[in-house]
């Protein structure tokens, strides 16, 4: 289980308790976080589940795959270094206190 | 004592009461007659699908299983074979790619509806969904024009079981064989006159720098067709199965059509076709005070999960309104349907041209016949009368 603060573009904050194994995407979509769609059901497959992480915490996440990369490239706001897709970062204790920034639009 | 039998008519016909019992009193259920474990809860699905380690799909995804399939289809493999294979297929399908389907998708739906024009009634499921179903999938897959119907009806015919023998019969695997030939002819014939076309694509790609092997290409593409055909087809009889018994939504999205996509979400959540898929346990897993052994088998009933109090408030009523995000229509996780922008688009477009056409009908038959099937679950014939 981690806590999650979600920010969405306007500000609003929502934290969210993720359970271990869950994507931060079904933890988001499950809780009514609005900025993140997760239209492909967590495939990576979409893009509209695009996430700004904690600048201190994504050089310790697994990188983005393959596909995660390409994806990546099809966001519809802007792509920064901190970008990941949300329906591929799975929860762990590790990751209790996370700040995820959302984009102003994911379609 | 309670049951509960996939392979039942009674579950064909209405399995919500049944998925009702299993959430409330039996959330980890042995089913004697399907041999495996089913998990009914919105939260035990979801954890399930996002854990593919425990959880394997590599034995197999459909509930009845067909032979020598598991391992050679995307459905059937794990990461990180699953995630290389995926990404060739997968930018077919993207929703970028999809969007040049729209006029295609809308003049067949023009077509089929021409054929029905001042009909009193029709047949939604032979005359609609399965002709632009049909239509658009071997547009999209660039195949040759001839034996739409044969196809069709093969890839109605193998995701069926028998309710009796609690299995798939002779005809169920003829089909299935049937179609693994049809596919095989098309890799000959792409192989020997190479396009820009998906199954060309299956066939030069690499995944960790080997070819694909002849019976996953084939496999691959027998399991698009009978999703691409009979998965869709199904949601659509479903959608409209939906809108004749629910005439005030219906009518709403016949005066504005920008509500179509709402309706749709809410109907993959409601009553979708993909009802129930099954899982391999790699470890013993506890759940809800019961052991469930590595090598089991365990069913995710999505459609009760759809339905689950829990997490979608009167989850029993279609409110077009809802706006379901997180439904499990499309299951979820990595082997969460390839298909998501090709369906949604079709539906939407589909809807937009029938609603046009016929924005008032109502059901014929009190009565469904419904597929026999483990894992879908649609009407083989829905008569609707116009008007």
């Amino acid at each position: 289980m981690a806590k999650v603060t979600f920010i969405e573009h306007d500000g609003l904050e929502q934290v969210v308790d993720i359970p271990t194994g869950w994507t931060l995407m079904q933890g988001a979509v499950q809780s009514g976080v609005a900025g993140i769609e997760g239209e492909c059901g967590g495939s990576c497959a979409c893009a509209t589940c695009h996430c700004y992480v904690d600048e201190a915490l994504v050089d310790s996440l697994p990188p983005p795959s393959e596909t995660e990369e390409e994806m990546l490239g099809c966001t519809a706001s802007e792509r920064r270094s901190n970008s990941r897709l949300s329906c591929q970062i799975r929860v762990s204790d590790a990751l209790d206190g996370i700040v995820v920034r959302l984009p102003e639009t994911q379609s | 004592m309670f049951r509960f039998d996939p392979y039942s008519p009674a579950v064909d016909a209405d399995p919500f009461p049944f998925y009702k019992t299993l959430r409330d009193d039996h959330p980890c259920f042995w089913s004697e007659e399907a041999n495996m474990w089913v998990l009914s809860r919105y939260d035990d699905i979801v954890t399930a699908l996002n854990d593919w380690e425990t959880y394997s799909s590599a034995k197999g995804n459909l509930m009845d299983e067909m032979p020598n399939r598991a391992g050679n289809t995307l459905g059937t493999t794990d990461p990180p074979r699953h995630d290389r294979l995926r990404s060739i297929v997968q930018f077919a399908f993207t929703k970028k790619a999809v969007e040049g389907l729209t006029e295609p998708v809308r003049a067949s739906a023009n077509r089929a509806l021409d054929a029905v024009q001042g009909e009193k009634t029709f047949d939604f499921v032979s005359d609609v969904s399965s002709k632009v179903t049909v239509d658009v999938l071997f547009g999209l897959f660039n195949l040759p024009r001839e034996n739409e119907r044969m196809v069709r009806d093969k890839a109605v015919l193998m995701v069926q079981s028998d309710p009796r023998t609690r299995q798939k019969g002779p005809e169920h695997l003829a089909a299935f064989q049937w179609m693994s030939e049809y596919a095989k002819e098309l890799v000959e014939l792409r192989k020997r006159e190479p396009g820009d076309d998906l199954i060309t694509a299956l066939i030069q790609a690499e995944v960790a720098g080997e070819k694909l092997a002849d019976r996953e290409v084939q496999m691959t593409i027998t399991t698009l067709i009978m999703a691409g055909i009979e998965s869709l087809s199904g949601f659509l009889a479903m959608f409209a199965l939906n809108l004749a018994d629910h005439a005030d939504a219906r009518r709403r999205l016949a005066a504005n059509p920008a509500l179509i996509p709402d309706a749709i979400e809410e109907s993959l959540r409601f009553n979708t076709s993909a009802q129930r898929f099954r899982r391999c346990l790699q470890k013993d897993v506890e759940l809800h005070g019961q052991t469930m052994r590595a090598g089991d088998f365990v069913c995710l009933a999505y459609g009760s999960g759809n339905r689950d109090e829990r997490r979608f408030a009167n989850a029993h009523l279609y409110d077009i309104d809802r706006k379901p995000k997180g439904h499990l229509g499309f299951g979820g996780g990595v082997h969460a349907c390839l298909g998501t922008a090709f369906a949604r688009l079709a539906a939407r477009v589909a809807c937009e041209e029938f609603l046009k056409r016929v924005p008032e009908f109502v059901r014929v038959q009190d009565q469904l016949p419904w597929m026999p099937s483990t894992t879908f679950r649609s009407p083989t014939r829905l008569e609707l009368a116009v008007g």
